[in-house]
């Protein structure tokens, strides 16, 4: 695997798309991950979102289960 | 832009299956969003050897400064201009870490063609963290507010920071690792820096 892989497309879901999988599974199927500021999440932010700022991400993994489907906004 | 950053480091640590919500919030609430265009992204082949990866870094670097110190030109704000103007002058350092780095591995004592010479790239483009290009992220941040340019500096440095981690654990050499280390703990400031002026700015709107 190279080592440049994060230049790679990530894959995106449009809202409609997450609305969707968020009414149709459990909250303990998947990880919902808000990854902007603590002050952003404050003015709100999806129901039963995790607060982790991206720049904190890479410490904090394990509070992720990497087994569950992941959307991060 | 942030959870795109935040998708691609998730992948790579691993993570199965990861999504990024196009749009954000914005999106959510039903608004249309304008993040950077995809359009501006370029995906380079992926590099192996030593050699590639510091070049590349090097590059990456240049292009961050110049985006960087053409922002603190931009920026009527103060503060973040002169916040933009440090990191801008800190990007230039690392480029010069990257070369010293560079000699070590490659053995040689001066390359002019560097780093034309180990990353194939377009003459005349200069790219920034994130694959985006410098002219592009500069057309787009004309029209943005400085939050906006600030979203999408902490997605770069997110970027780049998680680059380093990965090249730290590829390199092999006790002092390939070390600069690659330190980069990584000096671009992860940079992302805290970025991070603590935006929660800033969104405190005082708030006032």
């Amino acid at each position: 695997m190279g080592i440049l892989d994060y230049f790679k497309p990530v894959s995106t879901w449009p809202a409609e798309k997450v609305r969707q999988f968020l009414k149709e599974k459990n909250p303990q199927d998947y990880n919902l991950v808000d990854v902007r500021q603590p002050k952003e999440y404050e003015q709100g932010h999806l129901p039963g979102a995790q607060l982790i700022p991206v720049g904190e991400l890479d410490g904090r993994l394990k509070e992720l289960d990497p087994n569950k489907p992941t959307i991060a906004y | 832009m942030r959870s795109r950053a935040a998708a691609a480091i998730l992948s790579g640590a691993g993570f199965k299956e990861v999504y990024s919500m196009e749009g954000g919030m914005h999106a959510w609430k039903g608004f249309v969003s304008k993040g950077i265009p995809e359009a501006g992204m370029t995906y380079f082949s992926p590099a192996h050897r030593p050699e590639e990866f510091i070049g590349l870094a090097w590059l990456l670097e240049d292009g961050s400064k110049k985006f960087y110190s053409k922002i603190a030109e931009i920026l009527e704000e103060q503060e973040a201009a002169n916040l933009f103007q440090k990191l801008s002058a800190e990007e230039e350092a690392h480029k010069g870490f990257l070369f010293k780095i560079y000699q070590e591995v490659s053995g040689l004592n001066s390359d002019p063609g560097f780093p034309g010479s180990v990353v194939a790239m377009e003459a005349g483009e200069d790219y920034m963290e994130g694959g985006l290009r410098v002219s592009k992220a500069l057309e787009w941040a004309r029209g943005e507010k400085l939050n906006g340019i600030l979203e999408l500096s902490i997605s770069l440095e997110a970027n780049s920071h998680d680059l380093y981690i990965k090249m730290e654990r590829k390199i092999e050499g006790e002092k390939g690792k070390k600069v690659f280390k330190t980069l990584a703990e000096m671009e992860k400031e940079h992302l805290n820096r970025l991070s603590s002026l935006f929660e800033r700015n969104l405190e005082e709107a708030e006032k």
